[in-house]
């Protein structure tokens, strides 16, 4: 039978919302697509499958993404859906937990680790800036429209800029992730 | 110039490529070849076959139509790299015992 839920997670939440996802699937609901508010499982058994949330670059459809899906596929891991954003792609995949008991791992080494974190923090980038750039739009029209007050614009510059500074935490993390990477790349391999 | 040193992902998958293997293939090679002690996981082993076959070390062979696994397998150059990382691996073991000692 077939589960709706509605919820909300910011694009900088993945690790938050994967771990969601794993709990459903650890109750028996098992995530058979999801869209930007609304995830639908399918009623399994519980622990049967274990999901893993990743960002690639482009859209889910190009051609290197889909050849990437395939090679997923060969190695038990299989995408079960994907939203596209501006130049990125949020996919899920699943496998069944009996081959990946651990968890599944798509980096093992710290250069992929280091490129992961790098598309990561790019994508920061470039939602800092659309969100600055409309909060300051919003507060200019708000403040200095000769005709009238626009108490709305108010309200979406705050609320622009209050997700402007989340994605500035997250860059944040990002950033020191990649520095620590980097640091012990020094070291090891 | 000399060659750099390859890394342990990449040396092992030229290692294991000298018979022909898909993905999972080597992963489970590279497993049992290191007793368990490196475990490629799927995305490192993507971009690391994508970076070989680019350098011309490894040769993607045509499609099986049945199971539609890519396969791979080493090329004379990848060879010629692999026998290059071996003997400078040797160097770094054969200074190691002799300053440390050991056998």
């Amino acid at each position: 039978m077939r589960r709706v839920v509605h919820k909300l997670f910011w694009i900088w939440q993945l690790e938050k919302e994967q771990a969601w996802v794993n709990e459903m699937a650890s109750h028996g609901y098992a995530l058979e697509h999801a869209g930007r508010l609304r995830f639908e499982f399918d009623e399994t058994e519980p622990d049967k499958y274990i999901y893993k949330e990743i960002f690639l670059k482009g859209w889910g459809e190009s051609a290197e993404n889909i050849k990437y899906f395939r090679f997923l596929e060969e190695m038990g891991i299989k995408v079960v859906c994907y939203i596209n954003y501006p130049g990125t792609c949020w996919v899920y995949t699943r496998a069944l937990k009996k081959d990946y008991p651990d968890g599944i791992e798509l980096y093992s080494d710290i250069d992929s680790k280091i490129t992961y974190q790098k598309v990561m923090a790019a994508y920061m980038i470039l939602v800092i800036a659309l969100t600055l750039g409309a909060g300051i739009l919003n507060l200019w029209m708000a403040l200095f429209n000769s005709y009238r007050i626009l108490p709305l614009n108010l309200v979406c510059a705050i609320l622009v800029f209050a997700l402007c500074i989340a994605a500035v935490i997250a860059e944040i993390n990002f950033l020191a992730n990649l520095r620590r990477l980097k640091k012990e790349r020094k070291l090891h391999e | 110039m000399p060659q750099l040193a390859l890394t342990e992902a990449v040396f092992y998958i030229l290692l294991s490529l000298q018979k022909p293997l898909h993905g999972y293939g080597i992963i489970q090679n590279v497993g049992e070849l290191s007793n368990g002690r490196v475990k490629l996981a799927a995305g490192t082993l993507y971009g690391a076959l994508n970076s070989l076959v680019d350098k011309g070390w490894i040769d993607a062979l045509p499609e099986n139509p049945e199971s539609r696994k890519k396969e791979y397998v080493i090329t004379n150059s990848g060879l010629i790299v692999l026998k290059e990382e071996l003997a400078r691996l040797s160097e770094l073991v054969d200074n190691g015992k002799r300053l440390l000692g050991g056998n």
